[in-house]
Order: structure tokens, then C-alpha cells, then sequence
């Protein structure tokens, strides 16, 4: 050390002697901090020079520079922001007073979040965490029923799906990992909520677009759910659980190394017996039965590098009764039998300093066969051939081979900016079956995409990108430009704004009819305020949504649809006032209006409402281990309408009406215990235990009517209230601390 | 003129040792004083300073890591804000350990791995749902590790007391052991200098805990 003092000390010395010798001038000056404190040890220098001071104890300085005229003075000091500026110095010399800021250490870069709801493994304070999402009381463990107690979401009680801003259930589309999950929920049963195909706890990260969402995604025209699949575990595990509905059981195995890991789960479940129990409406006599199994490799390719690939195999058979609207002697017969293949194949890799690769592959298969005809009292199938009857029989089926390729390459640059570039191609493979017709579809999506993350001051950030998408069914090319950008306040809350175009395909169904269709079109329009503090979070949003070439089927398929949603919506969460206890509300304000389908004019569509509200609350005892969810849904009534074409003339509203308002309470808990605590493979056990609309609320979520509109029938949920409890067991892992740590 | 010009050297040298010296005492002895989180903001900063003119010294990179596990723990409620303080504290916890590494005593360890496991346990508190599992684990094997090297450490005893007050009782928690803890934490700091460079803290912070059962 002291070699270095040396030639130093040596400069200090000889200094005295240089000033006389050429034509420096004095910089004075003192420099504090925003409390003017003296500020000590800060040092000063002239950009461009060798000249430097350091303050004393009362933070005052003097430095000698032959530099005159335009200078920049540079101040820096540990702890405080480094300061500069711009001065003149004349002949005669100047005195300077500086003012040091403190370093912000308490504000990060600006986070873009308009539009957007994230539940991420890395939240803070009041954000969410995918735990978070998945203990909503009465979710069954998918997601997307969670994140219908969040502001946007519809109270949709016979459809699985998110209904987001006037948008309908497909148009929301979930991605895993960058990758379309392309069926999330087992295949759709008419008037009964499908569970979710993949087990929720495969994520680590859980983001809820409702709107203007990146252009590194497409083909979603109200809502994205990206999803992100956890990496490596931290230890080996085992897993099983009992409930009535569903048993399983499944283990994660990490390497010695902690390289790699593997793991396989299955899990089957027949609701006949809780049937048998617990009275339904319909009458089942095939299932519901449901089956699953899933197996994961996961291998660290470097210490950057991580290749994940998950598979998924589900089958599900339902057959049920239900009464038939046109006739009061003859029941519906309805019978389903699916089969589903899903594989996902993820890369992420830091290629060279600053340029990582995120790669990914998906394919999925699916096969859903149906039938529907009359029966009577015998379950006897009776045949009627004249109209309206006549279209009731018949049996038909859907099969897809589906597979994704996408490659995203993104360049890193400091302050968290990015650039990404990335393309993908979509292959889908169609045939509908139906008697013996069959219809084959097939489509060969591409898609290319470059977005900026641009930061632009310590308090503002924008992201700009574009996607430019081809299909080779419709012939057609799109271009959507997606932007938004946040700004900061000094005191933490933000404004984001959003805007974007999003493109959809028409669905299926009306591609098997006609083809020369073209893309829907939504245009988003979105302001946010967000406030988080004190671990609790506020957030209020505005939106407009502006649809186009919507898809009509009246008086012929064409694209002449249209439509609009605005609405305003908040939340609040808090997780301090009364300890123990985190509680979120959410309001959803809807005023939206769609001329399609069969609609003869605009509107309100008949899965969305004006008014909807969601209270969610999460309790824990920790001196009995009890942890406690309960979620009050609201939603004013939903718009039903009976839409006929007479003779073929143009279609008319016959009817219409307004259900009955919802409300839907639902109850879930977990006791903790551990039945071998002294064991080394210590477990983790619980009692899991639900119930959901406790009040017994009559749910009314739409009418049906006959044929020719006399007759009108409620649609109700399967069971005024449903039940469950049951064990589940996990060694290795401790689940368990996500919820006692909530309270230490 | 060379012998003059080191006896100037090293003249200056120990005036600039010293006078570094008494701004990390006077800083401690402010510390006793602190109590909110500007002004343990404002001592890290000195903390830091002092860390940056003695850099062989393991007590201001231990202090400047203390001061933001202490922000840390009085910000509990306000997870958003903790992040920056605990990344500061590990950073500064870490050069230290550096420093103790290969000379450091028993005691002195001790010490700075009570500090660390404040420090992660401040990690647990931007959000225990999702911090936790991963830092509450290692929060309490740098305790472990402070109670083995000098189990009579009273900031070790306080740390402890605070951890098994705060767990709930089926995970481990124990409300009449935390007592017992804190009240022989206190013992240990009757025993200790009350000032002086060495840590001395956790006095008061024992007695609040202990004013919890009244």
C-alpha cells in the first residue's frame, strides 16, 4: 500500500510549487447532503482533468484547474448518487455548492405492468404468488378459476375459461413456458366447468394478461395467461393425496449432482360414489371419470443453460341425462369420451455475454368423441324425425395433431433493456366427423416478432414491438403493433398505458363451413395507476376494446361483426392490517356490446355483466395450523335472449331477459400436521377440506329456450353445493413453510 | 530529503488511520442512538465510508451489513421496500466473512453469522410466500452455525429468542423458550461493555421482546 501512497504523497508535496507556475484557477466549494449535512470524503473532479479534491469534515473543498471556460464537475461520494454539472469557470475562479441525493436504493427499474396481473415466485410485499393464486377457495385446482376473483375475469359458472372484457372464453389463450397450451381444460361438457389438465404446482410464475399483453404473443384477441414451469427442485420429493373425487400419487427425483431431475404423477378420480352421495341434476351413467399422468425431465445444461421437457396424457368420459327442452317425455342423452396428449420441450441458454436464446417446442393431440340423441324414461333411444328433433341425433368427433416451434433471441443491454426477435410457427391439423361427414382442416401459422424494452429515465420505461403473423387456411397477413410504457412518481405509484392490435383465427367450427374467412381484429386501449406500499397494493384500470370482423352467422358466415368494451376496474390487497389475515377485493365495471354470431344487431353478449365483484381472504391460526380460504363472488345478471330466424328471414330477439343476480360463496382449508415427525423422511401431511357456495345461492347462468320459444328452462349449476375433503402427504418437500413463513 | 519525505508519509498515514479509526467510533457510538430507518440509512452510509478507507477492518463492512439487516427488520411490513437493504447487507456480510476468514476468532464469527442470518431473515420478510422457504432455511444455518461457535453470545441468545417467539408453536416456536432466551440474553449483555468498537448492540432489542410478555 504504501508504494501507491508514495508518488502521492510526493504529488501533494510538490503540488505548491505547479500552482504558481501556470495559470490554474481555484474551484471552491462545499458539498451536503438533502438534510444539509456536511458530506465528508466526497471527492471532486473536472471531467477531462486530472484535478481533484476530497471534502473535510465540514465538506469543503478547493481544487486547482488550468481548465477554464465550459467545464463538467463530477462529485461522488458513497452512498449518495454520483452528481454532475455542467459549469463555467472564469479567470477569477467560482465557489460551488452541490447537493448529494441519496442513492435510491428503495426503487428498481420501472416494471411495465399495464393490463397485466403477475403472480411470480420473485413477488414482493402485497404482489401475488402463484401459492396466492392457487388457494383461492373453490379454484379445483386450475388457475384460471383463481384468477376469476381478479378484476377483468367474468363470473362464467358453466363454462371453464376466462371471459376477459367483454372477450369470450376463447379468447383468452394460455401459453407454458413461451409455448400455446393448446386444450388447458379437459374437453368441454355442456353446462359443467371442466377441470384443468396440468397440475398448478408445475408453475412458478403466473402472469394474467387482460390486455395489451407483448407481441412475443398472438392469436388471443382479449386475454393471455402465460405461464412459466418451475426449473430443478431443491430436493428429492414424493407426494400422494385421497379425496373423494381424485387420488394420486407421484415423486420428483433430483440427481446427486443437482444437474438434472426427473419426475412422474398420476392420478385418476370417478365421481360416481360422491355422486351417489351428494344429489346431481343431471344423470350420469358414464363417469365423470377423469385420468392423468404426467412425466418431466429437467437437465442444467450449463450454468446458464436449462432444457425442461414435460408430457401430459389425459382421457375423460362423461355421459349424462339431462331433461330435453322441446319435449317434457324425452331426456338428452349426452356422451363424451376424450383423449389428449400434450409435450412441451423448453431451452433457455445465455449463448455469449448479453444474448440469451429461449427456444421451445409443443405438440398436442386430442380426441374428443360425442353423441347426442332422445331417450325415454327407459333409456331407450326414440327416434323423431321431423324438425326440430331430427338434428338431435348424432354422433361426432374432433381430432387435432397440434405442434409449436418458437425461437426467441434476446439482446441484454444495461438498466434492464432488452430486445427480443423471435419467430414461431403454428401446424394444426383438423378433422371433424360428424355422422359421416367428415371435414378436414389443416393451417400453417407463422409468426414474427421484435419488441424493445426501452428504459428512458430512472422513472420511465417503454416497450414497443411489432408481430406480423401468416396463415396459409385464411391467406392472409396480419400486422399488429403492441406499445405501452410506465412512468413513475417519486413516491413509488405508477401510470402505465397500453395500446396493441390482436388478431385471432376464427374458431373451428366455422372454418369446417367456410374458409374464406378472415382474421378478428381487437383493439386495446389501457391506462393503469398501481400503488404498492405497506404490503398492501393498489391498482385501478380504464380500458377501451375495439372489435372488428368479428365472425357473424346470420344471414350468411361472414366477417361483418363488430363490437366494443369499456370498463373500469380496481383492486386492493392488503396483507397488513389485521395479522394473519391477507384479503384482496376486486370490481370489475363492463359496459360492452358485439353484433355476431346470429346477433341482429349489437348486443350485450350473454356471458357478460355490468357489475362484478370478488372478495378473496386468506387466514392462517398458527396455534392450530390451520389455514383458511374463503372468496365471495358477485355479479349482477347476465342478458339471455331467444334469437330465431323465421322461415329463413333474417334473425330476430323473440325474448329476452335478465338473470338473477350471482353470488357464490366458497370455503377451503388445510390442517397441517405430520404423522412421522421423528422419521428422516419426515412428511408433510394434511386434511384438505372445501365447500363451495355455502349459502346455497340459487345460481341461474343463462335459459335455454324450445324450438319455437315457448318453453324456457334455467341453466343451473349440476348441485346447489359441492364438498370435499381428503389427505394429501408430500416427503421431501415442505409445502407446508409457504404458509407458515407467510406469518413469521 | 527520501527519510523526511517518509517520515511525511507515514506521519500522514497514521493521522489518516486514526482519524478513520475515530469517525468508525464515533459512528458506533451513534448507532446505539438509532432507531428509524433513515437513521440507520444514514449510519450505513458512514458504515460504508469507513469500510472504504479501512478495508483490512472487518467491523464497518460487519456494521455497514448490520445497519440494513436492522432496516430490513424494522421495514417487516413493507416487503416492496426491502430488497436493495438486504442485497446491500449480504454484499457487506460477505466482504466481511472474507476478512475474518483465515485470522478471524471464534467470537468474532459469531458475530458476523448472527448478522447474516438477520440479514436473510429480512429476505423472508419482501414476501415469506415466496422468499421463505429458500431464505428462511439458510437464515437459520448461519444461526446454527453463530450458537456453535460461541453459544454464550447474547446476540446469538436474542436472535434465537426472537425466532422461537415468532415460529409458530407446531413448527418448532416456543413462547416460554423465548423467554428464557431473551432473558438470558440480557444477562450476557449486564456482563458485556456497554460500548466500544466490538458489537455491544441488542440490549434494548432483547428488552422489547421481553416486554411482550407483560
Amino acid at each position: 500500500m504504501a508504494a501507491y501512497i508514495k508518488p502521492i504523497i510526493l504529488l501533494l508535496c510538490s503540488g505548491a510549487l505547479y500552482i504558481t507556475a501556470t495559470a490554474q484557477v481555484k474551484i471552491a466549494g462545499y458539498i451536503t447532503n438533502k438534510e444539509q449535512a456536511a458530506v465528508e470524503g466526497a471527492s471532486i473532479t473536472i471531467k477531462g482533468s486530472t484535478a481533484g479534491a476530497v471534502t473535510d469534515s465540514a465538506g469543503y473543498f478547493q481544487l486547482s484547474t488550468a481548465l477554464k471556460g465550459k467545464q463538467v464537475l463530477a462529485v461522488s461520494s458513497i452512498g449518495y448518487k454520483p452528481y454532475e454539472r455542467g459549469i463555467m469557470i472564469p479567470d477569477t475562479g467560482i465557489t460551488v455548492h452541490v447537493t448529494l441525493a441519496n442513492e435510491n436504493k428503495t426503487l428498481g427499474e420501472v416494471v411495465i405492468s399495464a393490463g397485466a396481473f403477475e403472480a411470480s415466485d420473485k413477488a414482493k410485499g402485497a404482489s401475488l404468488t402463484p401459492m396466492d393464486a392457487m388457494t383461492v377457495a373453490g379454484n379445483n385446482g386450475d388457475i384460471s378459476n383463481s384468477l376469476r376473483s381478479l378484476p377483468g375475469a367474468q363470473q362464467i359458472g358453466e363454462r371453464e375459461g376466462l371471459f376477459v372484457r367483454g372477450g369470450t372464453g376463447e379468447e383468452t389463450k394460455q401459453f407454458v413456458d413461451g409455448t400455446l397450451l393448446k386444450n388447458p381444460n379437459f374437453a368441454s361438457v355442456p353446462g359443467i366447468i371442466q377441470p384443468a389438465r396440468i397440475n398448478p404446482f408445475l408453475f412458478k410464475g403466473v402472469l394474467f394478461s387482460t390486455g395489451g399483453y407483448s407481441a412475443q404473443y398472438g392469436q388471443a384477441m382479449s386475454s393471455a395467461l402465460i405461464l412459466e414451469s418451475v426449473d430443478l427442485p431443491e430436493t428429492s420429493s414424493a407426494s400422494l393425496h385421497i379425496f373423494p373425487s381424485n387420488s394420486g400419487a407421484g415423486f420428483q427425483k433430483l440427481a446427486r449432482n443437482k444437474q438434472s431431475s426427473y419426475g412422474i404423477s398420476a392420478d385418476y378420480g370417478n365421481l360416481q360414489p360422491y355422486n351417489s352421495v351428494i344429489k346431481q341434476r343431471p344423470d350420469y351413467f358414464t363417469g365423470p371419470e377423469y385420468g392423468r399422468s404426467e412425466a418431466n425431465y429437467r437437465v442444467k445444461t450449463s450454468k446458464t443453460g436449462i432444457l425442461k421437457i414435460y408430457a401430459n396424457s389425459t382421457f375423460s368420459n362423461i355421459g349424462m341425462r339431462n331433461a330435453d327442452v322441446d319435449t317434457s317425455s324425452l331426456q338428452g342423452a349426452f356422451e363424451l369420451h376424450s383423449r389428449n396428449f400434450y409435450g412441451n420441450i423448453s431451452y433457455r441458454e445465455m449463448l455469449v455475454p448479453n444474448w440469451q436464446l429461449n427456444a421451445g417446442g409443443a405438440y398436442s393431440y386430442n380426441k374428443d368423441r360425442m353423441s347426442y340423441q332422445l331417450q325415454n324414461n327407459a333409456h331407450e333411444t326414440i327416434p323423431i324425425p321431423n324438425t326440430p328433433f331430427s338434428w338431435k341425433y348424432r354422433s361426432w368427433q374432433t381430432q387435432t395433431n397440434f405442434a409449436q416451434g418458437r425461437a426467441v433471441l434476446t439482446r441484454l443491454f444495461a438498466h434492464n433493456q432488452a430486445l427480443h426477435m423471435g419467430v414461431e410457427h403454428f401446424y394444426t391439423q383438423d378433422r371433424y366427423r360428424s355422422n359421416d361427414s367428415i371435414y378436414p382442416l389443416t393451417d400453417q401459422l407463422s409468426a414474427a416478432f421484435a419488441e424493445g424494452d426501452i428504459y428512458i429515465t430512472d422513472n420511465m420505461m417503454a416497450r414497443a414491438g411489432v408481430r406480423v403473423e401468416r396463415s396459409t387456411l385464411l391467406q392472409r397477413t396480419t400486422v399488429a403493433p403492441r406499445a405501452s410504457l410506465a412512468y413513475r412518481f417519486p413516491d413509488g405509484g405508477q401510470v402505465n398505458v397500453a395500446y396493441g392490435i390482436f388478431y385471432q383465427k376464427p374458431e373451428n367450427e366455422f372454418l369446417y363451413q367456410q374458409r374464406n374467412l378472415q382474421f378478428s381484429e381487437a383493439t386495446h386501449y389501457i391506462i393503469n395507476y398501481t400503488k404498492k406500499a405497506n404490503n398492501r397494493l393498489l391498482r385501478i384500470e380504464a380500458y377501451y376494446k375495439k372489435y372488428q370482423d368479428l365472425v357473424k352467422t346470420a344471414p350468411v358466415l361472414n366477417n361483418n361483426g363488430s363490437g366494443d368494451a369499456k370498463g373500469i376496474e380496481l383492486f386492493w390487497r392488503d396483507k397488513r392490517t389485521i395479522p394473519n389475515l391477507d384479503y384482496w377485493v376486486s370490481y370489475t365495471y363492463l359496459d360492452t356490446k358485439r353484433d355476431y354470431l346470429n346477433f341482429p344487431y349489437a348486443l350485450q353478449p350473454n356471458f357478460a355483466t355490468p357489475h362484478t365483484a370478488s372478495l378473496a381472504v386468506k387466514r392462517y391460526f398458527p396455534d392450530i395450523n390451520l389455514n383458511v380460504n374463503l372468496v365471495y363472488n358477485f355479479a349482477t345478471g347476465r342478458p339471455y335472449y331467444d334469437i330465431r330466424s323465421p322461415q329463413d328471414k333474417t334473425p330476430q330477439v323473440f325474448d329476452q331477459g335478465t338473470t338473477r343476480a350471482y353470488h357464490n360463496v366458497n370455503l377451503s382449508g388445510a390442517y397441517m400436521f405430520s404423522l412421522f415427525p421423528k422419521w428422516k423422511h419426515k412428511d408433510f401431511s394434511g386434511i384438505g377440506f372445501g365447500m363451495n357456495n355455502i349459502l346455497g345461492t340459487q345460481q341461474v347462468f343463462g335459459y335455454q329456450y324450445s324450438y319455437n320459444g315457448m318453453n324456457k328452462v334455467p341453466m343451473l349449476p349440476t348441485a346447489s353445493r359441492s364438498y370435499y375433503i381428503g389427505l394429501f402427504m408430500s416427503f421431501g418437500i415442505d409445502r407446508t413453510e409457504d404458509f407458515i413463513n407467510d406469518n413469521l | 530529503m527520501k527519510k523526511v519525505m517518509l517520515l511525511c508519509a507515514s506521519f500522514l498515514l497514521l493521522l489518516l488511520a486514526t482519524k478513520a479509526q475515530d469517525k468508525l467510533s464515533a459512528a458506533i457510538a451513534q448507532l446505539d442512538k438509532a432507531s428509524t430507518v433513515a437513521d440507520y440509512e444514514a449510519l450505513a452510509v458512514r458504515f460504508k465510508q469507513a469500510a472504504n478507507a479501512q478495508k483490512s477492518n472487518w467491523l464497518p463492512f460487519y456494521y455497514t451489513a448490520l445497519c440494513n439487516a436492522k432496516i430490513g427488520f424494522l421495514l417487516q411490513k413493507d416487503g416492496d421496500r426491502i430488497e436493495p437493504f438486504s442485497i446491500e447487507g449480504e454484499q457487506y456480510a460477505k466482504q466481511a466473512e472474507a476478512l475474518l476468514k483465515d485470522k478471524g476468532t471464534n467470537k468474532d464469527k459469531a458475530e458476523l453469522y448472527t448478522v447474516y442470518s438477520m440479514v436473510y431473515r429480512s429476505k423472508v420478510f419482501i414476501n415469506p410466500m415466496t422468499y421463505g422457504r429458500e431464505f428462511g432455511t439458510l437464515s437459520q444455518q448461519y444461526l446454527d452455525k453463530a450458537a456453535q461457535l460461541d453459544p454464550e453470545n447474547p446476540r446469538v441468545l436474542y436472535l434465537q429468542a426472537w425466532v422461537k417467539y415468532y415460529t409458530p408453536k407446531m413448527w418448532g416456536g416456543d413462547k416460554d423458550k423465548a423467554k428464557i432466551l431473551a432473558q438470558s440474553a440480557l444477562k450476557g449483555f449486564s456482563a458485556q461493555p456497554a460500548t466500544g468498537e466490538q458489537p455491544h448492540w441488542g440490549k434494548p432489542e432483547s428488552e422489547e421482546l421481553l416486554a411482550k410478555y407483560k
